[in-house]
């Protein structure tokens, strides 16, 4: 009768504790985007992007950037800053610029999260394949208990604040380019 | 009543301070542009307080032909790449490789030419050597 008890009051105490909490979500890639990016040039040229080493949030999972939305954040904010003159799919763009994630650091406890990230950023002309770009990008993201209570809340937007910065930089590098 | 108002106290803090649950995953990505079969010789970057990570690293990359130093310095000149790491350790009942990451650099520009990660949460865990096995062999599987 007393382990019956204490076996009601634990499954009670998970399932308040999965309502609460749950487990994480993917950061979503609208929050992933730069908002008000400002780029010192608009390239005339046609541009494909390409995304790796991103991952799918398991419903077990910490949050994880995907590739697709690691890519759609990216081609808004190129359709968003004017950067290049069109986004195309498949191969006949003019430049083609890779984005891998090569580095996400995700604290597992804390109150406070800070999330550091590194990303390959290269950047390729299609017609000869010589290389404009190859450049290490990292960055950082902080949410605090005030942005979220839920820890895994909180750590999805200190995953989304890494990407933004990171794409941020990554854009105002090719901008900076002579092409 | 209190014990279950206790436990779910316990829990709620638990939801609040950590991020997720248990999960495993091995990825690899190589950068396009880069050629791993012409990395003939390599240096891995060794972590100040890393007692032997860097020693399995090594080994596996010698074990796929490639010439290996290592070192806590700045990479001699002439080695075709550096390799850097970051091992994330965790303790349940003993501790344990939680993830590794490995990253093949052009030596000059510091730019990721290719990358591994595994990640393997308590109950399927694997040892140092098995973590760094996979992650090589990963990178490599995705190479040119």
């Amino acid at each position: 009768m007393i382990v019956t008890a204490h076996r009601s009051l634990l499954l009670a105490a998970v399932a308040l504790t999965l309502v609460l909490g749950g487990c994480a979500s993917p950061a979503d890639r609208a929050a992933m985007t730069p908002q008000n990016l400002t780029v010192s040039k608009h390239h005339p040229y046609s541009l494909r992007v390409q995304t790796g080493g991103g991952a799918e949030t398991g419903t077990m999972d910490s949050s994880n950037i995907s590739n697709a939305d690691l890519k759609a954040a990216i081609e808004d904010a190129v359709v968003r800053s004017k950067l290049f003159t069109s986004i195309v799919q498949g191969s006949n763009g003019d430049y083609e610029l890779s984005v891998r994630l090569t580095s996400l650091s995700k604290p597992t406890f804390g109150g406070t999260f800070t999330v550091d990230m590194e990303t390959a950023w290269s950047l390729t002309k299609t017609s000869d394949h010589s290389v404009a770009l190859r450049k290490s990008v990292k960055t950082s993201g902080t949410a605090t208990m005030s942005d979220a209570f839920a820890g895994v809340t909180r750590l999805r937007m200190a995953v989304e604040a890494a990407t933004r910065n990171n794409i941020e930089q990554g854009l105002k590098a090719v901008a900076e380019l002579n092409l | 009543m209190k014990r279950l108002l206790k436990l779910a106290a316990l829990l709620g803090l638990v939801t609040v301070l950590t991020t997720g649950c248990a999960v495993n995953r091995a990825t690899a990505n190589v950068d396009p542009s880069a050629n791993l079969s012409s990395l003939k010789t390599m240096y891995v970057k060794r972590i100040a307080d890393d007692d032997n990570t860097y020693n399995l690293i090594a080994d596996k990359l010698r074990s796929k032909g490639v010439t290996v130093s290592t070192g806590t310095e700045a990479a001699p000149s002439g080695v075709d790449a550096v390799v850097t790491y970051i091992d994330k350790w965790m303790w349940d009942m003993t501790m344990y490789m939680l993830e590794l990451t490995v990253n093949i650099r052009d030596p000059k520009t510091d730019f990721p030419l290719a990358t591994g990660n595994s990640f393997h949460t308590s109950l399927t865990r694997l040892s140092p050597t098995e973590m760094v096995n996979e992650v090589v062999d990963n990178i490599y599987k995705d190479a040119k």
